[in-house]
């Protein structure tokens, strides 16, 4: 794809594909951006961090203890990381499982998003492990008497779907025609297959606090609990998508080749977050009354179970539906920002927050820096990587050598 | 230890049916809220920015614009199919898209033995410097061809008959049959090309339908001298991609 003026200079292929046809030089100058700054100081941090979480233990570089066990790398890095990639199984069933192909310029950015999600909740969950290396078990032992057996399971498979997925692009990018025409041939399969792995891992990860019907605040416990993390699941992956999409087409307005109009898909995909947003309404107040739970409304847990319930489910259903109503995209834009701090929010009650709730304050868990800042690399980490790949890959705009290509 | 109330099994249920039944009435209210405003409005703009349509289809009932025997079977891209009684299957183009494309210049047929497959293109016409392909309604092998048209393309003002293309020994006519459209479905398909060609060009066809008439032979070209070859191409999918 030289261009005509540089046609006569030779260049690698290293050069052209990764270098973005720069040479060394040239790509190093490029790098040199405020915002690069701030990622390098974040990943000298992080990175030197991890290495002396597995060289030191858990406990020398967390707060967890026999009675918290988890943190924020799961409450965060995992919950959290996991619910907004469910962009990726959302929008693939919408368009090709529902056909709703107007959707299509949208997809493989989504998909990008829960693949990167993936990668960098799976880094975060090792990190967590106090010994990782007997992640291998799960393999060789049928455990399916526990949750954590079929999260496993779920991760593993999904993560290899995500990957093959992803491979899709990066086929096209490196030019592998072979590549890729096979992979395409299994697309349609692979696309069901996500569908499947990740909405049983959405739930799954709900189904893991069935367990702890004493640790669980009973405002947000109910032994319907994976449900309502299936469901958020799809307000997470609507949400995600529409700020995904507003940040990326601004920041990658110059890898956008055929023009769309992305504020009529964000209409659409508010139109499904308002339906969906106010049904979830309705089932977290029937969770309450289920649980017997109503007395704790009026303590000081009721008024932040009520943060989540009317600023980040209510609010955003309404927001959805009057921007949609309206063709107002900021409202729409505002109700997503909202919808995904509001999923995150739940995801971090759930785990941390309202998790040992009855425990005395002395006891109860709170990060330490190490745990944030390891958290804070991996979001960074994730960023990185999805630029990294926008830059170089058919994600924001198909392949011309594949223009019109279903997946 | 647990401080919240451990009512008995029927005010729980009674609030649960409660709340069950004012989501569903809610939810009425709002499915209509979510899906009115503007946006709606502008979609139902967009229905009515098409008024040819209606008056087309209301004078394709009339008096149908385009023509279609009973036996034949049409292609969506504007091709028919008609089996012989000697297994061989006939293939032309269909009434739309000769009033659609006008006399050609120039009919560039596949060879005898060519194999020839559904929704692929099998024929190009050609006039004032412009082509448009054409899609095969059958898959098979060609086993003849009209070359009176080739010599004459002016055969093609009669589609149905002497402007028949080429024949086909069919391959697999069972399977092709379905994705074919005879009798009121063909009936349906072609007024619907109608009314979409009205709505297209609806100022220019306007004067046409209050006349009363039927549109004239090449139609793309007196509608888009400079780009007809890509209004027929929309009609007969085939389109460049």
């Amino acid at each position: 794809m030289a261009s005509p003026a540089f046609a006569d200079v030779p260049r690698s292929f290293f050069q052209e594909k990764i270098l973005l046809g720069m040479t060394p030089r040239e790509y190093l100058r490029s790098l040199v951006t405020p915002g690069n700054a701030l990622v390098a100081v974040i990943l000298c941090v992080g990175l030197p961090l991890m290495v002396y979480r597995f060289a030191a233990g858990l406990g020398a570089t967390t707060n967890l203890s026999q009675t918290a066990p988890w943190g924020i790398w799961i409450g965060f890095d995992m919950m959290t990381g996991i619910v907004l990639a469910a962009g990726g199984f959302t929008l693939a069933t919408t368009v090709h499982l529902f056909g709703l192909h107007d959707f299509h310029p949208i997809v493989r950015p989504a998909l990008l998003t829960a693949f990167l999600g993936y990668v960098m909740a799976i880094v975060g969950l090792i990190a967590d492990l106090g010994r990782p290396w007997n992640m291998v078990y799960v393999f060789v032992r049928h455990g399916t008497p526990s949750a954590l057996f079929e999260i496993a399971w779920c991760v593993v498979l999904y993560s290899s779907v995500l990957f093959l997925e992803f491979l899709l692009p990066t086929f096209e990018w490196l030019g592998l025609k072979r590549f890729r025409s096979v992979l395409l041939k299994i697309m349609l399969p692979l696309t069901i297959l996500s569908v499947v792995f990740s909405s049983m891992h959405q739930s799954a990860l709900g189904s893991l606090f069935i367990m702890a019907p004493g640790k669980l605040h009973p405002l947000w416990y109910t032994p319907w609990i994976f449900i309502f993390f299936f469901i958020s699941a799809v307000m997470a992956g609507i949400s995600m998508v529409i700020v995904e999409a507003s940040l990326s087409h601004k920041a990658f307005m110059s890898r956008i080749h055929h023009h769309f109009d992305l504020a009529k898909l964000q209409y659409g995909l508010a139109r499904g977050g308002a339906i969906v947003f106010f049904a979830y309404f309705f089932l977290k107040l029937q969770g309450v009354i289920d649980m017997h739970a109503w007395g704790y409304l009026w303590s000081g847990w009721g008024a932040w179970f009520a943060v989540e319930m009317l600023g980040f489910v209510l609010l955003p259903a309404i927001l959805y539906a009057v921007g949609a109503r309206n063709m107002n995209v900021k409202l729409v834009r505002l109700g997503g920002a909202l919808g995904v701090i509001g999923i995150a929010l739940n995801r971090l009650n759930v785990s941390v927050i309202a998790f040992n709730w009855n425990l005395p304050s002395a006891q109860r868990y709170v990060p330490s820096w190490m745990e944030v800042a390891v958290s804070l690399t991996l979001v960074v980490l994730g960023v990185t990587l999805f630029r990294f790949c926008v830059n170089r890959m058919p994600i924001m705009s198909e392949h011309p050598d594949y223009a019109g290509s279903e997946y | 230890m647990l401080t919240h109330d451990f009512l008995s099994m029927y005010p729980a249920k009674q609030a649960e049916y409660a709340l069950a039944i004012s989501y569903m009435l809610a939810f009425i209210g709002w499915w209509r809220f979510v899906n009115g405003g503007k946006r709606a409005e502008a979609e139902l703009r967009l229905e009515h920015a098409e008024p040819a349509k209606a008056t087309a289809a209301a004078a394709a009932a009339e008096q149908p614009w385009f023509s279609i025997p009973a036996n034949v079977w049409l292609h969506p891209g504007h091709t028919w199919a008609r089996a012989a009684e000697d297994g061989t299957v006939a293939v032309g183009l269909d009434d739309f898209a000769h009033k659609l494309v006008g006399p050609v210049e120039k009919v560039a047929l596949p060879k005898p033995g060519a194999p020839v497959g559904q929704g692929v293109p099998a024929v190009v016409l050609a006039s004032s410097g412009k082509s448009v392909p054409m899609l095969s309604p059958v898959d098979g092998v060609v086993s003849e061809v009209n070359e009176e048209l080739v010599s004459d393309p002016t055969l093609l003002s009669n589609p149905y008959v002497q402007g028949w293309l080429f024949k086909v020994r069919p391959a697999r006519l069972r399977a092709n049959e379905r994705q074919l459209l005879g009798g009121e479905r063909a009936r349906v398909f072609l007024d619907e090309a109608a009314a979409a060609l009205a709505a297209k060009v609806s100022p220019e066809l306007g004067h046409v339908l209050q006349d009363g008439g039927s549109p004239v032979s090449g139609i793309a070209q007196e509608l888009e001298p400079e780009k007809w070859d890509a209004l027929a191409r929309s009609f007969f999918l085939t389109e460049e991609a």
